[in-house]
């Protein structure tokens, strides 16, 4: 994460070690504790902290959206889910106002109270006594099952918000699958993301009891001067993520992510979007020994460069009209399913926001991982549950599973530190906001 | 925290812990407790531990005794409501690692799990009455487990209650619902854990209560929530009662689950301050 260079490997280990040390003395001055800076410069202790210098990069938290969308995706993520126990109007309006205040809070960095020894402290302390943004940001999204009859939202439902049904090829466990709430998390670390769980967890425990998690993180790369950025790899060792949506374009994403004005969505809806979470599980060792040439057919990209069968780049845009018949692209390959790219189908455009996810060893001794997928679109029903009924019966499927995950509806952002999460919602819902 | 096994030395061990904790400094403005003001309460629980105490030996007497006599119906019937006086005292029961081990641990507690020598009380007991459905080869268990509680009686009795065990025991009863409890692994085989449940809490709300007009005055906002989340407990839990006990945990809907959870978290953050609002360390 670093951005000094490594020292070339010729270097004498004198000359290296020099370096090392003046490194470490040089960062120790500018975080402004020059009497102990001699005493620290002891570069060789093993348990040192790894060396970051993106602690300080913050997203802004207010908004006519939520951060964590159209944000560029950081190294670490997380989807948490929970199931509400509110049992009045106030509980409601007192869990989205305290979301609210603890992601700014968490979001934009904070000093917590001084802890009084004889009481357990108010913050964990895992990021130490000054909580640094760490480029965090905190999403919250709503859950089909919100709207039943619990707490007085059936009316205000999102127009196409469905609880996920198995598709054709998932193996869902019921105890990783959908929530009245979804908080996804993402930042530099795994443990800004924890940190924030944790706080989460210890400021609404009696209205909030967690029901799954999954962690995930991606690969960061070095930069490359004057070539264009590259996708992350996953898990079968491929770009994902090369036909994604440009984010950056608020045009573009008016009409893919966020909703609009005078759309099908309720009016309180305007400038949420749906989100789409998946824990696929990827069979590696299979794929591992899979003929290269096969998993490229089954993917429909060159492994090594990402680049379309008809290009030469990752960016490169596949002419699939060039190639009725699957000569070039096999017809059943997975980017063209998934996108055939073609008019109709550009209603069908997905923003995607995934993580790999590692978590142990199955029962039968195979590597637990997979991807943690997360697609945000404007129309769950055009975007993620037309795409992958697409994808049903892929030859992918061989080597995927899904096993968990839920839709949810993202809700607008807080405009202001006199807003809060969830309000549009509740107003329309007819609830007294104080 | 694990204590030394022997009573006496523990005694004296726990008596210096007392008086230092006490002493500890006040670095925080509180309305700090007089340590005299603790006295009467923890007095009071030691007898209600007693009490309860001397229920768990006359109960597992009956309990063993069945198993011995070969009347699995009566063993079975007996087990949960057998464990609901261990369950009570759990924060001064498992001050006596040994003991606690002997007379509670589960099967995961051990490396060969239910065919463990190690694998012996309560959890033992339960495997075979409703796992094997049998009572054959039990009796070495039940008589063992018979010893066990009765060596912890008198453990007990001779046993200085420290005082910030006894208040640090409300949040440590909700801890363990909350660990183990709420997701039915406890009574695994039996399926009594909502006999456990209400134990728990009774030996929560029980030190709660005792401690309650130390802390009143100062903070009746606290006192309230505290005392509005044992009632959401107790309405939750007095949907399963029976004539004779509890349902099986089976039984427990997803939704009582979950607001009985939300409730277990709650009482735990909460009761968590007990100590520090009573100037304990």
């Amino acid at each position: 994460m670093s951005t000094r260079k490594a020292p070339p490997l010729s270097l004498s280990p004198d000359r290296r070690s020099l370096l090392l040390a003046g490194g470490a003395l040089a960062g120790a001055l500018s975080a402004g504790a020059p009497q102990r800076a001699l005493a620290q410069s002891d570069s060789s202790n093993v348990t040192n902290a790894p060396i970051s210098e993106k602690q300080q990069q913050r997203n802004p938290f207010y908004g006519a959206h939520q951060a964590g969308i159209v944000t560029p995706r950081p190294e670490f993520g997380m989807i948490a889910t929970f199931d509400v126990i509110a049992s009045s109007p106030p509980d409601l309006v007192r869990l989205f106002r305290t979301l609210t205040t603890r992601f700014a809070l968490l979001t934009q960095g904070w000093t917590p109270p001084e802890a009084d020894p004889r009481l357990p402290p108010p913050d964990s302390g895992l990021l130490g006594p000054v909580v640094e943004p760490d480029n965090l940001t905190a999403t919250l999204s709503v859950g089909s099952s919100m709207f039943d009859e619990r707490f007085g939202l059936e009316k205000v439902k999102p127009a196409v918000l469905t609880r996920m049904t198995s598709f054709k090829n998932d193996s869902l466990d019921p105890a990783l699958c959908h929530g009245d709430l979804s908080l996804q998390f993402s930042s530099n670390s795994a443990d800004a993301n924890i940190h924030a769980l944790r706080d989460i967890l210890k400021s609404l425990p009696d209205l909030l009891v967690l029901r799954w998690k999954q962690e995930g993180y991606v690969p960061a790369l070095p930069a490359k001067p004057g070539q264009p950025p590259e996708s992350a790899r996953n898990f079968l060792g491929f770009r994902d993520g090369s036909a994604n949506p440009h984010a950056g374009d608020p045009a573009v994403m008016n009409e893919i992510v966020w909703v609009q004005p005078g759309s099908k969505e309720p009016a309180w809806a305007v400038g949420g979007t749906y989100q789409a979470v998946r824990i696929i599980r990827n069979f590696v060792e299979r794929w591992d020994r899979t003929p290269l040439g096969e998993q490229e057919r089954i993917i429909g990209r060159k492994k090594p460069s990402g680049a379309p069968f008809d290009g030469k780049t990752e960016a490169d845009v596949p002419d699939f009209a060039a190639d009725p018949k699957g000569k070039i692209t096999p017809m059943d390959a997975h980017i063209r399913l998934a996108n055939p790219r073609t008019p109709e189908t550009r209603a069908n455009l997905i923003l995607r926001r995934p993580f790999n996810y590692s978590n142990g060893v199955s029962k039968s001794g195979q590597l637990e991982m997979g991807l943690l997928f997360i697609a945000y679109q404007a129309d769950l029903e055009k975007g993620f549950i037309a795409v992958q009924h697409r994808l049903d019966g892929e030859p992918l499927e061989e080597y995927i599973n899904p096993i968990g995950g839920g839709f949810f509806y993202t809700l607008p952002g807080a405009r202001d530190d006199q807003d809060f999460l969830g309000r549009s919602m509740l107003e329309a819902a007819g609830i007294a906001l104080s | 925290m694990k204590l030394p096994q022997r009573p006496t030395r523990l005694a004296g061990l726990l008596a210096a812990g007392v008086a230092l904790s006490i002493v500890g400094g006040a670095q925080f403005a509180r309305a700090e407790v007089a340590p005299l003001d603790l006295v009467a309460p923890v007095t009071d629980y030691k007898i209600y531990v007693s009490a309860a105490t001397k229920k768990l030996v006359a109960d597992t007497k009956a309990f063993t005794d069945a198993v011995k006599a070969g009347d699995l119906k009566k063993a079975q019937a007996l087990f949960g409501p057998t464990r609901m006086h261990y369950e009570q005292i759990e924060p001064i029961a498992e001050l006596f690692d040994d003991l606690d081990k002997a007379i509670d641990s589960r099967a995961d507690d051990h490396d060969k799990k239910e065919d463990d020598d190690g694998f012996t009380g309560f959890h033992r007991l339960e495997y075979g009455l409703f796992e094997k459905k049998s009572t054959d080869g039990l009796s070495p268990t039940a008589d063992k487990l018979q010893t066990d509680v009765e060596e912890l009686a008198k453990r007990i009795k001779d046993l200085t209650f420290p005082p910030e065990k006894v208040v640090g025991g409300a949040a440590a009863l909700m801890e363990e619902v909350a660990k183990t409890k709420i997701s039915g692994e406890e009574d695994r085989y039996s399926h009594t854990d909502l006999y456990d449940f209400q134990a728990n809490f009774d030996g929560s709300k029980k030190i709660f209560d005792l401690f309650k007009p130390l802390i009143e005055k100062n903070d009746k906002t606290f006192v309230k929530k505290v005392d509005g989340n044992f009632t959401t407990v107790a309405k939750t839990l007095g949907k399963y009662k029976t004539a004779n006990g509890y349902e099986s945990y089976e039984k427990l809907t997803d939704a009582d689950r979950k607001v009985l959870a939300a409730s277990v978290n709650t009482l735990a953050e909460d009761l968590s301050t007990l100590r520090g609002k009573l100037g304990l360390n």
